[in-house]
């Protein structure tokens, strides 16, 4: 297994968190993290990254601890983490510098599909900031990918090219979590799709298979969850 | 060629694989794809039509299973030479009839009338 | 130590301003140094020795906040990014520690360069070892015991107070901290005050010593000549630095995001 949760539990905050969540993945699936706020979608999601460690329970990445992995672990958070005064080269200096799997030409490419500007964050609106952190995620060759709300806040031809990214950069072998709100432009691209609440899991299903018995992602998502 | 922009996927219509496999049979039937055309790479047409690499794969799969479509190594996906065309013209006339003879038996006309109707339309067509 | 040189030149990013204000400011002291000739002569040396103590002061004080700022940067998410990239908790600490104390070092070398420049503008004749000595020695040696502890036990604060983060108000254990430090400090100079002079101590402006002696009787007694410096607080605080760095790298590995 990939990647796995063993009832692994984390309370913080008021209402993040996950309770007794048990799920695997397996390698090769790209599996939609689909919730309300607050559903506990980025706590798996950073449980799986190492940035947080479960109160109980465990969480284990290529059968180690999740943290000791994160040189191997693309994770993308949901804040829009960057250094003000960052260039897309000044990213690709800490890429490069940090990351043995960051590849520089292929972050020229995703540049270029994605349009981000060469100026500093601090001047790139929100979406640009948002195509220039995933560029800097899909230009590394790891196993595992976390992307946590990679379209939220971001205009419809951004969120459609940040798709087309996601496809073209997929390798069969490589497992994909993408948390997302905007359920109904990425329900294509999930094989799988687990439906959280209030920290449990509410549906693990195969999106074709949910297709197969007529309702889509979304509509699954508003009976599940509504 | 252009699966990819003539592809309807409903996300409401059932697996996206049956739509695609469909689809690629429609085109055959249409004659809009003739045996000996390459199709698109499973990663290609999955970033056009937004879905999953995996599900295009399964929809060739399919086809593949069917006799329509045959992989050659290195070089990419191809509708088979023997593709039974006109068998699959048929079928899709006869699901076509279907629909309409179940939709003039809830409108209460009779045969020949369903039939006139049916030519004219042709003709108009 | 992958990963080292990519997280100092961070550094430099990040705080290069502070940085470059810091040692900038510098230009302002020696104004101010220059400006004392306009006060009474007897006077003249005690205020510049006061200017010389606020300003190293003052540069301990900003270079402990470059390096402790952590707030925006755990809002911000900067902070869990960095979590996450591959090098040890030791490497980002050594690489936010050595860009400070590169800082420090230009810094209070330069002050030195003040102390000597204040100490020529009074008319002292200085030998060139002795110069060496006080725009060198004296600020390593300043450095030594108080600086480069005081920035190491700041990065400790730091990462303390960003491991209860998560799972808890940060700021309360930082609260003991600092308020645990000053009965810390008192333990640690009381050691340091038993066992100095047990190590042989340097002797500092050996050329000099009349000539010190002649300005501390011009200023009535009150500025001792100080020539001898004991090696056991350096070695001691250099320890302390040791661990306090230490510590701080291996809670890094433990903090949550």
């Amino acid at each position: 297994m990939l990647a796995s949760l063993n009832r692994a539990t984390k309370q913080y905050g008021r209402t993040e968190g996950v309770r007794d969540l048990t799920v695997e993945f397996p390698p090769g699936e790209v599996v939609g993290v689909l919730g309300l706020n607050g559903s506990g979608k980025s706590t798996m999601l950073k449980l799986l990254a190492g940035l947080l460690f479960p109160t109980s329970g465990d969480v284990a990445v290529f059968d180690g601890p999740a943290r000791a992995q994160r040189a191997r672990v693309v994770y993308l958070g949901e804040t829009d983490a960057l250094w003000s005064w960052m260039t897309p080269d000044d990213a690709a200096t800490f890429m490069v510098g940090l990351y043995d799997d960051f590849d520089v030409k292929r972050y020229g490419e995703l540049l270029a599909s994605l349009a981000v500007p060469r100026r500093r964050t601090k001047a790139m609106s929100k979406g640009e900031r948002g195509r220039l952190r995933l560029a800097m995620a899909l230009a590394r060759d790891a196993k595992l990918y976390l992307l946590d709300e990679p379209l939220g806040g971001i205009d419809l031809l951004s969120r459609e090219k940040i798709l087309q990214s996601i496809v073209r950069g997929w390798h069969t072998d490589e497992t994909i979590l993408l948390s997302t709100h905007e359920v109904a432009e990425a329900e294509g691209l999930f094989e799988r799709v687990v439906y959280l609440r209030e920290g449990r899991i509410a549906l693990d299903a195969t999106a074709e298979t949910l297709r197969g018995r007529g309702k889509s992602v979304v509509q699954t998502y508003r009976e599940v969850l509504g | 060629m252009t699966i990819e922009r003539t592809c309807p996927i409903d996300m409401n219509a059932g697996p996206i694989f049956v739509q695609i496999a469909n689809h690629v049979r429609q085109m055959l039937a249409r004659g809009e794809i003739v045996p000996g055309d390459k199709l698109p790479s499973a990663r290609d047409l999955a970033a056009g039509l937004g879905v999953n690499p995996n599900t295009v794969v399964h929809a060739f799969a399919e086809l593949e299973r069917m006799s329509v479509i045959e992989t050659r190594r290195g070089l990419g996906t191809f509708v088979r030479g023997d593709a039974p065309v006109a068998a699959m013209r048929r079928d899709m006339l006869r699901t076509a009839a279907a629909a309409f003879a179940v939709e003039a038996t809830a409108l209460g006309v009779s045969t020949p009338e369903a039939l006139a109707a049916l030519k004219e339309a042709l003709n108009a067509g | 130590m992958k990963g080292f040189k990519t997280l100092l030149w961070l550094e430099f990013r990040r705080n290069g301003i502070w940085a470059a204000i810091l040692i900038g400011s510098l230009a302002f002291w020696a104004w101010g140094l220059f400006q004392v000739r306009l006060v009474e002569v007897s006077q003249q040396l005690e205020v510049r020795a006061i200017l010389l103590v606020l300003a190293s002061a003052i540069g301990a004080v900003v270079l402990a906040l470059m390096i402790g700022r952590i707030r925006s940067e755990t809002r911000g998410g900067q902070f869990q990014v960095l979590l996450l990239t591959p090098p040890s908790g030791y490497v980002h600490i050594a690489a936010r520690y050595a860009f400070a104390v590169a800082t420090a070092v230009v810094y209070y070398v330069a002050v030195g360069g003040l102390a000597w420049w204040t100490i020529a503008m009074s008319g002292l004749p200085l030998d060139a070892g002795s110069v060496a000595q006080l725009t060198l020695a004296v600020p390593f040696y300043g450095l030594g015991i108080t600086v480069l502890p005081l920035l190491a036990w700041t990065l400790l604060l730091m990462v303390f107070i960003a491991a209860y983060r998560v799972s808890g108000p940060g700021w309360i254990p930082g609260t003991v901290m600092v308020l645990g430090t000053p009965f810390a400090l008192r333990w640690l100079i009381e050691g340091i005050v038993r066992a100095s002079y047990r190590l042989p101590g340097w002797h500092l402006f050996g050329g000099l010593e009349g000539a010190i002696r002649q300005a501390a009787a011009q200023s009535n007694g009150e500025l001792d000549p100080i020539a001898v410096l004991p090696q056991e607080p350096l070695w001691i605080m250099l320890a302390v630095t040791a661990i306090l760095l230490a510590i701080a790298g291996r809670i890094w590995q433990e903090v949550e995001g």
